[in-house]
């Protein structure tokens, strides 16, 4: 099953980035089209955040993951690096569960 | 390029972490190739989402590529169909902002776009083993918090993709409609049905 979840990806992943190349069209995409486009990646990955904040591991968090989470955000925003961020909020998770 | 190596490392350390297959984890960085996707489908792995939801959700992710490859399209015409499919599997966000760069600063060295593109490819690779080393070192994860790490790291993704206020706006619906999807006992389809709802924002919300 993971394999070919793996399969499948990189088909599906390697289809979206040589179509372009592979055939010719005329013509551009409509605006909406592109800004829905735009704004898919950051929609697709706030999505995973959602789920994973409120109830990760499929129970109803105690509160440790969307602290932590608010945590990551205000790092990264202010050193614009992920890691820092990362690391913070790995930091902060681990000792609000000892809580 | 560091951050290549470090984004790598922390994959492979969170997916070892999630309990995958290193020889799983290991062929999703060399087939897939693509950061992000990546690590949405280890946790999508963890919650025992269905192959189809996987692969889509991947598609989703990525279909951003599309217009990247619009973009670069009239520089590579020069080489042949062959050159093209290949240089295709290494276009990746990093490899394409820097051949935007390349080519706007006047640059036409398609030898130069290949190199960079390859060595990313090796780079990812080898951050990927290292990392798939270290999180078989580490022991239970949630003891360390190690567990958040995804989380953490699509979050900081996410802040890091903010370019105006409506992707503020469209991050967090997203966050929300899943959330509660989620709740709701949706976990499933949570992730895919906020991320293709959430961007609809943009299409109406004019720059």
């Amino acid at each position: 099953m993971i394999w070919l979840a793996i399969l499948g990806s990189a088909l599906a992943t390697y289809l979206v980035r040589s179509l372009p190349f592979a055939v010719t069209f005329r013509g551009h995409l409509p605006a909406a089209a592109s800004r829905y486009l735009e704004a898919l990646p950051v929609a697709i990955i706030a999505a995973l955040v959602g789920p994973a904040v409120v109830a990760p591991g499929g129970t109803l968090t105690r509160g440790s993951e969307p602290l932590a989470a608010a945590l990551v955000i205000a790092v990264v925003a202010w050193r614009r690096s992920l890691l820092a961020g990362v690391i913070a909020g790995v930091v902060a998770v681990a000792l609000l569960r000892l809580i | 390029m560091g951050t290549t190596v470090v984004v790598g490392t922390t994959f492979g350390v969170v997916a070892r972490q999630s309990g995958l297959d290193p020889l799983a984890i290991a062929a999703m960085s060399v087939f897939v190739f693509a950061g992000a996707s990546q690590f949405a489908m280890v946790q999508l792995f963890s919650d025992r989402a269905p192959t189809a939801i996987v692969i889509a959700s991947v598609l989703f992710i990525n279909l951003r590529h599309l217009l990247m490859a619009t973009s670069l399209r009239a520089r590579l015409q020069a080489l042949p169909l062959l050159g093209r499919l290949v240089a295709a599997f290494f276009l990746t966000d990093e490899s394409f902002a820097m051949a935007t760069g390349h080519f706007r600063r006047g640059g036409r060295s398609l030898a130069y776009y290949f190199m960079f593109a390859v060595s990313l490819y090796v780079l990812w690779n080898l951050a990927t083993l290292t990392g798939i080393a270290i999180g078989g070192a580490l022991g239970d994860p949630r003891r360390y918090g190690v567990d958040f790490a995804i989380t953490a790291t699509f979050t900081g993704i996410v802040v890091l993709a903010i370019r105006r206020r409506a992707d503020i706006v469209i991050a967090l619906v997203a966050a929300i409609i899943a959330g509660l999807l989620a709740l709701a006992g949706a976990s499933t389809v949570a992730v895919i049905t906020a991320g293709a709802l959430a961007p609809l924002i943009a299409v109406f919300v004019r720059r």
